[in-house]
Formats: structure tokens, C-alpha cells, sequence
């Protein structure tokens, strides 16, 4: 009987054993599972992002500017590694990292820390024959500009991750980088990652970005760059600008923005480590600056469309100078009794502020800010600034006088140009732009960018006297090293000199030389701004900044094969039946 | 009481010449069955194995064809081939005494005719 009774204790000891894992069983599995099961989600699970591929970006006649590439980026795995100093040793000699920075990142006990991100192929190679299970390769998108410093001021780059940093790569990061996907993976008891698949297996594929097709003519854009560098190499110069644009459109053909660097070198987009902010700047749209005598045709087409003054009427510069307010503003060169057409031609302050006198403040600021100063152009390149233009209200008793001449007045570089393709294609101020075109290469329907007009700034027939009194410039004025072979030009050359900073004066060595115009004179193809910033020795737009729109305008025609208008006894007049 | 699983357990257990037969039939075409069915794993695992590598290869053989873009389009930068132009093979720009312009004029239509145009 005792025997019996010890053996139903122990059996009873036994069932209230089950009974009570059976309800702690019951407390999880009913009780508490919601919260549970979440957290063994949370511990379990991991949402691996999949990076999309971003668009690639092309010049208009579809040569590549930008392209994504997929290349090795070297991760290692800390807890896995037992000596962290001789790993650090063996990737340091190829990595060519610091080997403490290294050490210092495989020490600890984490499943994973990259090393070097998107390293050469040569390097990934010797990283993959160590065939090691410590460090390993992970394929990583990396941007690539095959031209190197070309354009590089206006594609900008990308960070790390793909991400748009700075110029057209920041501008149109949403439409370049595409959409991010997704795995939910598991992490395994170490937590290694690990791909589950079969059903159920939840995922989002990433979707890549759209292409871009630019305005900019990759040929046009290297004719430019060259040409700038040779002219500010020989002026000694610190830094330049040129854009290019069919007048008609106005659509950005080329961009150039160069400035002292650090390298030596101009911004390489490639690299953009070794350059400073300061150096990849887009100096077209965020700078502004005193354009001198190349706003004197703003000036030309608000006086004659406003009938204050004839083309051929006779104005006397003779004294010099002339006294505006309290300030006495000289002509570079004595002149006689000149005609307005030769006033500019001749670039002679004192003719020009006269006329501008007659004009009046109110009229006179209609036309600047109907020529789009004073207010963004609205180009699709990130960081553009308005310009500094006074409201006429504002303006003091030498105002009038300063502005006429371009002084007074911030403006930035596409601002002129936008104007001059106003000048040159009937009087309509257009928008630039410098996307053409986005590709969906999904399928789906991308979108085109048209030509905008933003709004009449003259008649067609002021156009027509301002673009000859500008050719007069480029034939017998102070432009005439800017005529090119074989074409007609017009256009207007500026020496503007730059504010002191130390005396907030006009300086008299520092400079901004510079050269506006548009080719062929008779129907333009071309607008052409070149701006050369403090050159050393020989400083007037006509000597520095005239050569350079030459050179631009001859090779650029040639390439875009626009007859020779001004060839001369070279033209030949075949009559055929 | 004879039931279907006792059926069934008289065909597959009956002790007789003909029961014998049937049991080797049976076990062989169970053994094939799985020898089928192994064979068949085997093969999705070998094919899996030929995806893969093949997918590897493929993506190293993008990759490739992206890198050598990459290299046809650095080579065929405007800089290079006018350095290759002007410095290997000697050419130089056309002057404009080079350059002879001829315009045809129709004497029907009265409208001249130029080769030029704006891309």
C-alpha cells in the first residue's frame, strides 16, 4: 500500500509537471503571442534595400556624360577574424588605407563593416584571391564620367550611396536615382543573412532611373573648354566663363566654368574629394557680377525702341567724360562726335549715358527687368540667384549713369546670355534650358522639354538696328578681334572692373573681361558669353575675352556645318537649272 | 471480417509463390519511384547550380560590357581624337583660303540651295 501510495505521488509529482508546462505553453501560444511573435520578427528578420540602378546621362546626340557601373566594394567580418593587425596589414598594402584605420574597424565582434567602397577592379581582384572568409566583395553601383572634366561643373556628382550631390546629379536626383527595393530576408542563429525564397518569400524589385538627354553638344562643350583654358592660361587669369546657345531656343549647348583649384586641374566630377566647394561651383547661375560695357545693348535696344534715339544720330563724347550726380564717369579713349552706332562701337560711356539720360530711370528699368535681370533665368542647374538689380525707386542721382554702362548691377552669366539671345533671334526672351529630354526606359512615356518663351522684350525691327550696330562693333569697333573667318558677327565686348574687398572701391587691377555676341550676324546660330576673370597684363574684353568667341565660333559652325556667310571673292554663285 | 486494409495486407504479406512476385514487383517499383524522384531533386539541384553560375557569369559579362562603354566612350572623347588628329596625324583646321563656298542658284525656282543646316 505505501509502495503504491509513493508511486501515485511520484505519477502525480509528474502530472502537475505537464499540467504546468502544458499551461505555460497554453500563456505563450494564446496569451502572449502577438507581442512574442513580433519580437521574434524583430530578431529574426532583416529588410535588405536594393539599390536601383541609376539613369544614365547623355549629351544631345546621345554620347554618354555619365553612366552607372557596377563594381566591388570590400566589406569584412570582425567576428570572424582572429588577428585584426595582420588582416589590416594584407588589405592595407592593397587597399592602399591606413592599416590602423583598418584594425580599428575589424576589431569587435560585428558581422559586418565595409572597408573600402567601390575600389578598382585591380584591387578587388587581389581582395577576391585571399580567398578569404573574413573579407569578401559586395557589388556596389558607382557613377562614372567617361570625358572626365568635361562639363563637370554642370553634371555635378553623386555621394556613396548614389545620391545627387551637386549640378544636373543633384538637379534631377529623383528622376536619376529611381526607386529603391527590398527582400525581407532572415538572419540566421549568427546573424548572417540569409535569403529564405520559395513561397511567401517577400520582396520589391528596384526600379531604375530614368535617363537624361541634355541640350549640351558634347563636341561644342570640348571646343569651349579648350579654347577657355588656352585664353586663361595666356591672361594668367583666375578663373572664366563661357556658355553657348541657339538663340532661337534657347537651349544651353555648352557650359563652361573654370577657376583655380587646388589640382591644378579642373573639376573632375570623378573625384570630387580633391576639389573644394568653391571649386565645383556653377559659376553661370550662382554668381553674380558687374558686366561692364556688355550691357550697353540693353541700354541701345531700350533707347531706340523707345524712339529717344536714331541709330545714325550724332552724339558728342568729345569732352571725355561727363559729370552724373556727384561723380565724373571718363571714356577708356577720348572720342569726337559719334554716331550712337559708333557709341557703341566704340564703347564710349559718355555717348551711351547720355542716351540713357533721355531714356529715363523708369523706362530704362522696364527694359532691364524685361531683359530678365533682377530675377532667375529659371535653367534647370541647381543654386541660380536672382542677381542684385536696385528698384529704380531706389536708384540714387549716379544710378542712371552707372547702370547704362554695367555698373551698379549684379547680374550672372546666363542672365546675358539669355539677353543676348533675346538680341539675336528677333527680340524674344526665351528660358534656358539644358534637359531635353527624360527616357523612361521602363516602357512607359518620358517627357520632352519644348522652348519657352518667357515674353516680348522689343520689336523685331529695334532687334534688327541693335543687331547692326553690334556687327559694327565686330567689323570696325573694339570687338574686331572677336569677327571669325568666313562668318559675319555681332556682338559687344566689356572691361568691368571689379569691386576691391578690402576697400569696398573699384579696383584697378582686378577686372572681369568679357565678350557677348551671336553668329552668323544675319540669321544667328550661336550665342556666345565669354567672361575671363582678373587677367594679368592685357585686361580688355577685346584683346582677352574676343579671341576666345573667334575661336568658338569658327570651330563650332564648322562642326555644326552652317554655311560661310562672309567668304568673300571665296564664294562661288553656281546658277543651275 | 474482410476489409479493404486487410485486402491490402493479404496482397502485400500473403505468404504464397504468387504473393512473392508481387512483393519484388512492388519493392521494385518503389525503389524506382525513389530512385525517380532523387534523380529528379538531383538534377533541379545540378540545374540550380548551372543557373547560378550562369547568372554569375552573366552579371560579370554586364559588368565587363559596362566597363568597356565606359572605355569606348572615354577613348572617343572629343580631346582624344583631336590630340590623336593634330599631334599623330598632322592635321590642321581649314583656313578660309581652304575654303571655297559655292552656292547653287536655280534660275526656275530663283532660291538658292546651301548644304548647310543647324543640328
Amino acid at each position: 500500500m505505501e509502495r503504491r501510495g509513493r508511486i501515485l505521488a511520484v505519477l502525480l509529482i509528474v502530472g502537475l509537471g505537464f499540467a504546468l508546462v502544458a499551461l505555460r505553453l497554453v500563456y505563450l501560444q494564446v496569451y502572449d503571442r502577438a507581442e512574442l511573435a513580433s519580437r521574434a520578427e524583430r530578431q529574426q528578420e532583416r529588410l535588405v534595400k536594393l539599390a536601383p540602378k541609376r539613369g544614365t546621362i547623355y549629351d544631345r546626340m546621345g554620347r554618354e556624360l555619365a553612366v552607372s557601373l557596377d563594381v566591388d566594394s570590400v566589406y569584412g567580418v570582425p567576428s570572424k577574424i582572429e588577428d585584426p593587425s595582420e588582416v589590416a596589414r594584407q588589405l592595407s598594402r592593397i587597399l592602399h588605407e591606413n592599416p590602423r584605420m583598418l584594425e580599428r574597424k575589424l576589431a569587435g565582434d560585428k558581422h559586418f563593416v565595409w572597408l573600402s567602397r567601390k575600389v578598382e577592379p585591380a584591387e578587388a581582384r587581389k581582395v577576391k584571391d585571399l580567398d578569404s572568409s573574413e573579407v569578401g566583395l559586395q557589388a556596389e553601383s558607382r557613377r562614372f564620367y567617361p570625358n572626365k572634366a568635361l562639363a563637370g561643373s554642370v553634371l555635378g556628382f553623386t555621394g556613396m550611396d548614389n545620391e545627387g550631390l551637386e549640378g544636373l546629379e543633384l538637379a534631377y536626383d529623383k528622376t536619376l536615382h529611381g526607386v529603391s527595393g527590398w527582400v525581407l530576408a532572415e538572419k540566421d542563429a549568427v546573424g548572417r543573412t540569409v535569403f529564405p525564397g520559395g513561397p511567401g518569400f517577400q520582396y520589391r524589385l528596384p526600379k531604375a532611373g530614368h535617363d537624361i538627354i541634355l541640350t549640351i553638344d558634347e563636341v561644342i562643350q570640348h571646343i569651349v573648354e579648350k579654347e577657355l583654358d588656352v585664353a586663361l592660361t595666356k591672361a594668367r587669369a583666375r578663373g572664366g566663363v563661357c556658355i553657348v546657345m541657339n538663340p532661337g531656343t534657347a537651349e544651353v549647348l555648352a557650359l563652361a566654368v573654370r577657376t583655380l583649384t587646388r589640382t591644378g586641374q579642373p573639376f573632375n566630377p570623378n573625384e570630387p574629394q580633391h576639389y573644394r566647394p568653391e571649386e565645383w561651383r556653377n559659376r553661370c547661375v550662382a554668381d553674380a557680377f558687374e558686366p561692364g560695357s556688355i550691357f550697353k545693348p540693353v541700354l541701345a535696344a531700350a533707347a531706340l525702341e523707345e524712339k529717344v534715339v536714331h541709330p545714325l544720330e550724332r552724339v558728342d563724347c568729345s569732352a571725355g567724360k561727363i559729370k552724373v550726380a556727384d561723380r565724373v564717369i571718363s571714356d577708356a579713349h577720348q572720342h569726337g562726335v559719334l554716331t550712337f552706332t559708333d557709341v557703341i562701337a566704340e564703347s564710349s560711356n559718355v555717348g551711351t549715358i547720355k542716351v540713357a539720360l533721355r531714356l529715363g530711370r523708369e523706362r530704362f528699368y522696364k527694359y532691364i527687368t524685361a531683359f530678365g535681370f533682377g530675377r532667375k533665368t529659371g535653367v534647370d542647374i541647381p543654386g541660380e540667384i536672382s542677381g542684385l538689380v536696385k528698384d529704380q525707386r531706389l536708384w540714387s542721382g549716379v544710378s542712371i549713369g552707372s547702370i547704362a554702362i554695367g555698373q551698379e548691377i549684379g547680374v550672372t552669366p546666363m542672365q546675358v546670355a539669355a539677353a543676348y539671345c533675346a538680341l539675336a533671334n528677333g527680340g524674344m526672351l526665351m528660358k534656358p534650358y539644358i534637359v531635353a529630354e527624360i527616357v523612361d526606359r521602363g516602357g512607359n512615356e518620358g517627357k520632352k522639354f519644348q522652348p519657352q518663351a518667357v515674353g516680348r522684350v522689343m520689336s523685331e525691327e529695334t532687334c534688327a538696328k541693335v543687331n547692326k550696330m553690334l556687327q559694327r562693333v565686330v567689323e570696325a569697333g573694339t570687338g574686331e578681334k572677336a569677327r571669325p573667318s568666313g562668318y559675319t558677327a555681332a556682338g559687344k565686348t566689356g572691361t568691368a572692373q571689379k569691386i576691391d574687398q578690402r576697400t569696398g572701391t573699384y579696383s584697378k587691377k582686378y577686372y572681369v573681361s568679357s565678350f557677348a555676341g551671336f553668329v552668323p550676324a544675319g540669321s544667328p546660330k550661336l550665342v556666345i558669353l565669354v567672361m575671363v576673370d582678373s587677367p594679368e597684363g592685357v585686361i580688355y574684353g577685346g584683346s582677352v575675352a574676343a579671341p576666345v568667341f573667334k575661336s568658338i565660333a569658327e570651330q563650332s559652325l564648322a562642326y555644326l556645318q552652317v554655311t560661310p556667310d562672309d567668304m568673300g571673292d571665296r564664294m562661288l554663285l553656281v546658277t543651275t537649272r | 471480417m474482410n476489409t479493404r486494409a486487410g485486402d491490402l495486407g493479404y496482397f502485400v504479406f500473403e505468404r504464397s509463390r504468387r504473393g512473392g512476385l508481387r512483393r519484388a514487383f512492388i519493392i521494385l517499383l518503389v525503389i524506382t519511384g525513389l530512385m525517380l524522384y532523387v534523380g529528379g531533386k538531383v538534377k533541379i539541384v545540378r540545374l540550380g547550380y548551372q543557373i547560378e553560375a550562369l547568372e554569375r557569369e552573366k552579371k560579370d559579362l554586364e559588368r565587363a560590357n559596362g566597363s568597356l562603354r565606359i572605355e569606348a566612350s572615354s577613348l572617343s572623347s572629343p580631346a582624344r581624337i583631336e590630340s590623336i588628329a593634330v599631334k599623330k596625324l598632322g592635321m590642321v583646321r581649314p583656313s578660309k583660303e581652304n575654303i571655297v563656298v559655292v552656292k547653287r542658284k536655280r534660275t526656275d525656282t530663283n532660291s538658292e540651295i546651301q548644304g548647310a543646316k543647324f543640328k
